[in-house]
């Protein structure tokens, strides 16, 4: 005891600091590590979070682009098949109507010279049976007479033809 | 120029006695609790000056605690007890860098002498403080040890039966682990006590002999002892809970 007394020992002092440690101890605990380590875990957290959720978002913009590609790439084909297919049915169509066209036009021409043909037949027969008759009265002046009217006419004919 | 082993008593309280120590250490803790009030309410997401430091402190000593223990669960229990030794401990040992060492005080006579008694006293340069801590710090390692693997395990590494495997020696060894722990509240509470108290008086007479620049270098010294010392303490009590909570391999 002398000893602890020489060297300041003092039961009710040691007593005094272990209580005032024990009271800081909890009180910081409290106050200081709980929250201050809590913060530390919520920022960790939140920062993976955030690491985590920018690299996602940089994979589907990623994604998004690709598709968006092949999107272009596939409208771009199916527009150029449509565009073909336009251009072979246009000329298609384009030699049938040429075609048809072709065809009316002939049958246009035949038609115009049946039309054609007939028409002078017709003037023909007409301008015979004129002539016979002029010739037949010409005739009939020159010579006087009047021949058989049957026997004229054949004659006449057989003249003119 | 006065130079006493025991803190100076400053005033009694019926048989109480107030030392400049106690005095010392209740104001480092209000100031602590002080700061830990106002760190939890300035506490954001986003740190900034203050919390910064703290934060900056706080994760380089789990860290460390992690760096022993393995196991972040555990670090969490070690981590409050560690960290509190090391903050008191720091401050405590820095207070006698603080101006006015040895020189401010109440003019005392004693047996017909006039005696200078300090305000200003390292808490730590006082057994009492250092027994303190020692002891709280010798009973956590106790008290989590018993806690994580039980208590017949635990007491298995103290008390070995002689008719097991190395028979004599086991059970002399577990006397010398008995041995161990007390020592470890004698060494934990002298090194300390030693290593400031000789700081201070270190300082006081360095102050006394050359007043000016001489005492420069000592006080940088004693600044990097303080620092030393705390993380001394704080380690020493890591690595005791470490052992404490691992199962003896026989």
């Amino acid at each position: 005891m002398e000893l602890l007394n020489n060297l300041g020992i003092n039961g009710k002092l040691l007593l005094a600091q272990i209580v005032n440690f024990l009271v800081l101890l909890f009180i910081l605990k409290k106050f200081a590590y709980g929250p201050v380590l809590k913060m530390l875990n919520d920022r960790t957290k939140k920062i993976e979070k955030g690491l985590k959720d920018s690299e996602e978002a940089r994979k589907k913009l990623e994604e998004i682009t690709e598709k968006e590609k092949e999107v272009l790439k596939k409208a771009r084909e199916e527009a150029q098949v449509i565009i073909k297919n336009a251009e072979d049915q246009a000329k298609a169509n384009a030699v049938s109507i040429v075609l048809e066209g072709r065809d009316q036009g002939e049958k246009l021409i035949i038609n115009a010279k049946k039309q054609i043909e007939q028409e002078k037949n017709k003037m023909m027969v007409e301008i015979k049976s004129e002539v016979a008759e002029l010739v037949a009265r010409a005739t009939e002046k020159i010579i006087g007479e009047k021949l058989d009217s049957g026997k004229d006419r054949e004659l006449i004919e057989k003249v003119i033809r | 120029m006065e130079i006493s082993l025991a803190a100076e008593p400053l005033f009694h309280i019926g048989t109480f006695t107030v030392t400049n120590t106690l005095i010392m250490s209740l104001i480092l803790s209000c100031v602590i609790i002080v700061a830990s009030f106002i760190l939890k309410k300035k506490l954001k997401l986003i740190p900034k000056g203050f919390q910064n430091i703290i934060e900056y402190i706080m994760e380089a000593f789990l860290n460390l605690v992690d760096s022993v223990t393995h196991n972040r669960k555990q670090s969490e229990i070690f981590f409050p007890i560690v960290m509190t030794i090391f903050i008191f401990v720091i401050l405590s040992n820095w207070i006698e860098i603080i101006p006015g060492l040895g020189t401010i005080g109440i003019n005392e006579t004693h047996e017909g002498k006039t005696i200078l008694v300090p305000f200003i006293r390292s808490a730590s340069a006082d057994l009492n403080v250092t027994l303190a801590i020692a002891l709280i710090s010798v009973f956590f390692v106790q008290f989590l040890g018993i806690a994580t693997i039980g208590i017949s395990k635990y007491a298995g590494k103290f008390f070995v039966s002689p008719l097991r495997k190395p028979y004599l020696v086991g059970t002399f060894v577990g006397l010398l682990e008995i041995i161990s722990e007390f020592a470890k509240i004698i060494s934990f509470s002298f090194r300390l006590f030693g290593n400031i108290f000789a700081g201070e008086v270190l300082l006081i007479v360095m102050l006394n002999l050359v007043p000016y620049f001489v005492p420069l270098p000592f006080l940088f010294l004693e600044i990097f002892v303080g620092f030393v010392q705390a993380l001394v303490f704080a380690m020493l009590t890591l690595v005791f809970l470490k052992m404490a909570t691992v199962e003896a391999a026989h």
